[in-house]
């Protein structure tokens, strides 16, 4: 199989830049890794997770729907001039993608996803370059093409015809090396944080945590939504629009259910009126409304939100707690 | 993994067309009826029941329900109370002024299995907007319906809507209708029924076999007209409700929608009562 220096991996992306508008982790000038341009930074493929959630090439923070100007007709953004090719997924971030893929596509289909999304290239990494050189798993599919680390060279696995066309024309060292150890490597990885999430899944569900368990959470959260912000199945939303002299711009923009206003209605009423009840909606409904209505869980154990959470009730933390307890 | 180019849209999900505010009648203090054209008077292809997304440049959007039936062709009503934002820059609009539309989505009344039943409709404050949506579709559409009764409560004489229409209806042979008000304030010369509308639902002969109930109101209202719903031995799968206040964005996205795994404006706002009976939040 093919395999690249970290140093040819940065040509061949380069290359790619002709006919791509590519994003690739990079660190920044404080030292931490995003995506990025390949000239906003050092290429820092190595190191596991980026702490932002990649879907956002996708699905940004703020995302212009379109411009009225104050005279004329209504303008939709122009489409990209290339398509983006975005390296940088874990594996559990092709498995979100994967999900928000379908989310944006079923029922109405979002044209704002699909205008960034459609045409575009993703990148999985996994192998020996997670946190201080550790595996992360292989993901094998929801890509276009895995970069797999063996500790020194990324082994190049086309997973659709568009990586095969890129692996194809990627011009570097053969190695001996084959998936097959570095996949035997990833699938001893443990497990154990699935079957804890899975089994609050079905506590929640079985309705064995009382609101007792979910007021104790609200008190914990001091409503930061940094969970909200980084987790990369939150796909909420708000509209808002900016008006100039000679045109307004209507956007969306992330929401957080750990607001309060985010349900409330404009008679006042709130059906998430409570800390307690946020908390409870932020957790259940990746661990026990997706999977009724999507048939499975939407919490893909990527880490995010816990690490962000200053005070420790990420979903892992409190699948952890609920099981704990109530199990 | 790559997802298939298509076609890009005609036009974008998010894009409101243009709509002319042909009329705007004073309902109460609170809301106003507007009369809305789509350009070359094309219909707005609603169902009663469901809603469609209002927009004004520069204050953002509101959904809203469709407040005439789609066998009024020509033009469609909103009936808007102000209590926000952007309702209350749509009361400040003049006859003339362009709003943007979007819609209409959600999921409308179930007409297919309402036809042929006794239909109980009862609807609460402002909730009498997209009610009578359905009332009218019932009136043009007669041979459609059994026996239509219309149940409707305000707070107070003053925050009565559609007063002329409800006068109509309770003069009709076709309907029985009563409204009701809470409270009547001194100096009122209302000399209707005082009381909830829960108050006007023990004394009706209900056929529980025969009879469809619906319900857009206040959320207050939903779990005591449903009781008494229930000791007339209706079920729940024969009561529709309207959770039309937790609309958003319409096309399921947005996210502040969800009663638990429904997406109110996908898979709403009307239910049957036995879809959302045991979910938190719905009533």
């Amino acid at each position: 199989m093919k395999a690249l220096s970290l140093t040819e991996l940065k040509n061949i992306l380069r290359s790619l830049e002709d006919r791509y508008d590519v994003r690739a982790p990079i660190r920044l000038a404080d030292g931490t890794r995003a995506l990025g341009r390949l000239d906003e930074g050092e290429l820092a493929v190595a190191g596991g997770r980026l702490p932002r959630k990649p879907t956002d090439v996708f699905f940004p923070q703020h995302d212009l729907i379109f411009t009225a100007p104050a005279e004329g007709a209504i303008e939709s953004p122009a489409a990209p001039g290339k398509p983006l090719f975005v390296l940088g997924f874990t594996a559990e971030d092709l498995d979100c993608l994967e999900f928000i893929d379908r989310f944006f596509a079923a029922h109405y289909r979002d044209d704002l996803y699909f205008r960034l999304r459609e045409g575009a290239v993703v990148g999985g990494v996994s192998g020996y370059c997670g946190e201080e050189g550790r595996m992360m798993r292989i993901a094998g599919d929801n890509c276009d093409l895995e970069l797999v680390c063996d500790g020194e060279r990324f082994i190049v696995a086309p997973r659709s015809a568009k990586g095969r066309e890129i692996e194809g024309g990627i011009d570097c060292a053969v190695t001996d090396a084959t998936l097959e150890e570095l996949r035997q490597a990833s699938d001893l990885l443990s497990d154990e944080s699935r079957r804890i999430l899975q089994k609050a899944s079905e506590l929640i569900r079985a309705d064995r945590v009382p609101d007792d368990f979910w007021a104790e959470i609200g008190d914990l959260c001091i409503a930061c939504t940094g969970c909200n912000l980084v987790c990369p199945t939150c796909t909420c939303y708000g509209v808002q629009d900016r008006s100039w002299r000679d045109r307004t711009e209507r956007s969306r923009m992330w929401d957080s259910c750990q607001l309060d206003g985010f349900m409330r209605e404009a008679s006042g009423h709130n059906p998430l009126g409570t800390e307690a009840l946020r908390s409870r909606r932020r957790i259940h409904h990746k661990l026990a409304a997706d999977p009724t209505r999507w048939g499975h869980l939407t919490c893909y154990l990527c880490g995010r939100c816990d690490a962000a959470c200053p005070t420790g009730i990420g979903i892992q933390s409190v699948a952890r707690r609920i099981v704990s307890r109530f199990a | 993994m790559s997802t298939t180019p298509a076609k890009p849209a005609a036009r974008s999900l998010f894009v409101p067309v243009d709509c002319r505010i042909v009329s705007i009648t004073e309902l109460t203090p609170q809301e106003k009826l507007f009369r809305v054209e789509f350009p070359g008077g094309a219909d707005l292809g609603h169902v009663p029941g469901q809603f469609v997304q209002v927009s004004i440049l520069g204050l953002g959007e509101a959904p809203i329900s469709v407040a005439s039936s789609p066998t009024r062709r020509g033009s469609f009503e909103l009936g808007v109370r102000r209590a926000g934002t952007l309702t209350g820059a749509m009361h400040r609009l003049k006859e003339g002024a362009v709003i943007g539309i979007r819609g209409p989505f959600g999921r409308p009344f179930d007409l297919e299995r309402m036809g042929g039943k006794d239909l109980l409709l009862i609807s609460g404050g402002c909730g009498l907007a997209p009610m009578r949506s359905l009332i009218q579709y019932c009136q043009d559409n007669p041979d459609d319906f059994g026996r239509i009764t219309i149940l409707y409560g305000a707070k107070s004489p003053e925050d009565m809507l559609f007063k002329d229409e409800i006068r109509d209806w309770e003069a009709s042979e076709r309907y029985a209708c009563a409204a009701t008000v809470d409270d009547v304030p001194g100096g009122s010369c209302y000399d209707g029924p005082v009381g909830q509308v829960t108050r006007l639902i023990p004394p009706l002969r209900i056929d529980p076999e025969k009879t469809v109930a619906a319900i857009v109101g206040p959320p207050v209202m939903y779990r005591f007209v449903i009781e008494e719903l229930k000791k007339k031995g209706l079920a729940e799968d024969r009561i529709a409700v309207s959770l039309e206040r937790q609309m958003r964005c319409g096309v399921g996205k947005c996210g502040h929608c969800t009663i638990e795994h429904l997406y109110c404006c996908l898979d709403g706002p009307v239910f049957w009562l036995n879809e959302v009976s045991g979910l938190r939040g719905a009533l």
